[in-house]
């Protein structure tokens, strides 16, 4: 091994400074991993509702849902986060860097997942609804045993990249502040006046968002078999 | 007593009118056929009986309860009345079992158990008692098109819609689906069927309505509309029918 070996190791995968803020990455993937789960449940079941409500044919109720859609998605995730970060206490509403970040990213995936799961619902043929609806079902009990199936299937394979690349940007918390991977890194990386911190973040983020990808992978698959 | 009567039937999209003024009636135990050219309004005709279209006017009573009215209960009256679809309408994620038993659990609240067995009761019916577990995929259509049916009677209705149930399928398949109606009629179900199928109607029905232009042009007897048909038009679609059929 020469010198300059040990250099590239001494900067990025110094154990001595990797053995002690270990806990701050485990701390910040504890962070990463709750705000996830929050942003995937609560943006899906977001989307779902407003797609139903779009099913519904209204006008009054499918133009405010589309425009939300398409503002969300037109604008990046980031500036979405600051706006909300430094607008709500403006309007009274202070909430937590961990509360903003749920909410930035849960309405930016709600946006996403509203379509694709609109598209899901206009690819099932209107003879489902009415042949459900022939048998006395209600247009809620329809739209529930017969044609959400059918969209749900349609719209997972698209669905679960929007989730992974949309929990992925959790990262963005710490421009707020919030302490998950990337910011504890980050903060580690300069008391240590070493990068190995974001070494280990890189490895943190794979531990979490791998197994996440294989899983869209295994489930892509096996939604298509029928 | 009729069990389906409709009075002066009108329906337009826009301005186009597709039914100006429909009469007819079924009676119970009654095989209504209705045939006509393409774009007569038989199918709009049908699908006005159970509200999948608005009439813009006239009456329609089914079991004696207007179906139009705004007080009626419209999930609670399509119970009574079944629809078979030209292109089967099978839910595709659910077995043969389910299809037949959703609408009995999810309307009807009746337990699992009890709807699973009515709706084997209805596949038996139809000669499919053996492919309760298939998914639609895995049944021919003409199999696809006795699930529909079977679908339909399990809700015991008091009349069944047909819309051009065997257009969809292969010849060889048709006379399966046929042969159940025939069956079904020997029950005493009550079914209007819009057709295409001539020799079906000639032989089956008890009754058959000539429509085009969004009206009944003539009514009769099988017997009278195919041997003895009175107006122009009936004789002039009959004989165009007589001479594509090989």
């Amino acid at each position: 091994m020469t010198g300059g070996d040990s250099g590239f190791f001494f900067t990025f995968f110094n154990l001595a400074v990797a053995k002690q803020y270990w806990p701050n990455i485990a701390a910040g993937m504890l962070v990463t991993v709750g705000v996830g789960i929050a942003v995937v449940v609560t943006g899906t079941v977001l989307g779902l509702w407003l797609a139903v409500v779009r099913a519904l044919g209204r006008r009054a109720l499918a133009l405010p849902i589309v425009a939300f859609a398409d503002i969300m998605r037109s604008l990046p995730p980031l500036v979405v986060l600051i706006v909300l970060y430094f607008g709500l206490p403006a309007l009274g509403l202070p909430l937590s860097a961990f509360a903003v970040t749920w909410l930035s990213l849960s309405l930016v995936l709600a946006a996403y997942a509203e379509e694709s799961i609109w598209a899901g619902i206009c690819a099932v043929p209107s003879g489902q609804l009415e042949a459900a609806r022939s048998t006395g079902m209600r247009w809620w009990q329809a739209m529930r045993w017969v044609v959400l199936p059918q969209a749900l299937r349609r719209a997972v394979p698209p669905l679960t990249n929007r989730v992974i690349s949309i929990t992925k940007n959790t990262a963005l918390g710490s421009v707020v502040a919030l302490n998950e991977i990337l910011n504890n890194a980050q903060g580690a990386s300069s008391y240590s006046g070493n990068p190995t911190p974001l070494t280990m973040a890189a490895f943190a983020y794979l531990v979490v968002f791998l197994p996440l990808v294989v899983l869209s992978r295994w489930l892509e698959q096996r939604w298509q078999r029928r | 007593m009729p069990i389906l009567e409709v009075t002066g039937l009108r329906k337009s999209y826009g301005s186009t009118e597709v039914l100006r003024g429909v009469d007819l009636h079924v009676n119970a135990g009654e095989l209504v056929c209705v045939i006509g050219p393409s774009g007569s309004g038989k199918s709009t005709m049908l699908r006005c009986c159970n509200l999948l279209e608005t009439p813009t006017g006239g009456r329609i009573l089914a079991n004696g309860h207007d179906v139009t009215s705004a007080t009626v209960d419209i999930n609670r009256l399509r119970q009574d009345i079944g629809m078979v679809f030209q292109q089967f309408n099978l839910y595709p994620h659910l077995t043969a079992l389910d299809n037949v038993s959703l609408a009995l659990r999810k309307v009807q609240r009746r337990p699992k158990a009890e709807a699973e067995a009515l709706a084997q009761v209805a596949l038996e019916q139809v000669g499919l008692g053996g492919k309760a577990r298939s998914f639609p995929a895995e049944l021919s259509g003409g199999q696809q098109q006795r699930v529909g049916i079977a679908r339909a009677v399990a809700l015991k209705p008091h009349v069944i819609l047909f819309d051009e149930p065997t257009s969809a399928l292969d010849p060889e398949l048709v006379e399966d689906v046929l042969n159940v109606m025939r069956d079904l009629r020997q029950r005493g179900m009550t079914m209007l069927v819009v057709t295409h199928e001539m020799s079906f109607a000639h032989a089956a029905a008890d009754r058959v309505v000539f429509m085009d232009g969004g009206v009944v042009v003539e009514q009769g007897s099988a017997a009278d509309m195919f041997e003895r048909p009175r107006e122009a038009r009936t004789q002039s679609f009959l004989a165009r029918y007589g001479s594509r059929r090989s």
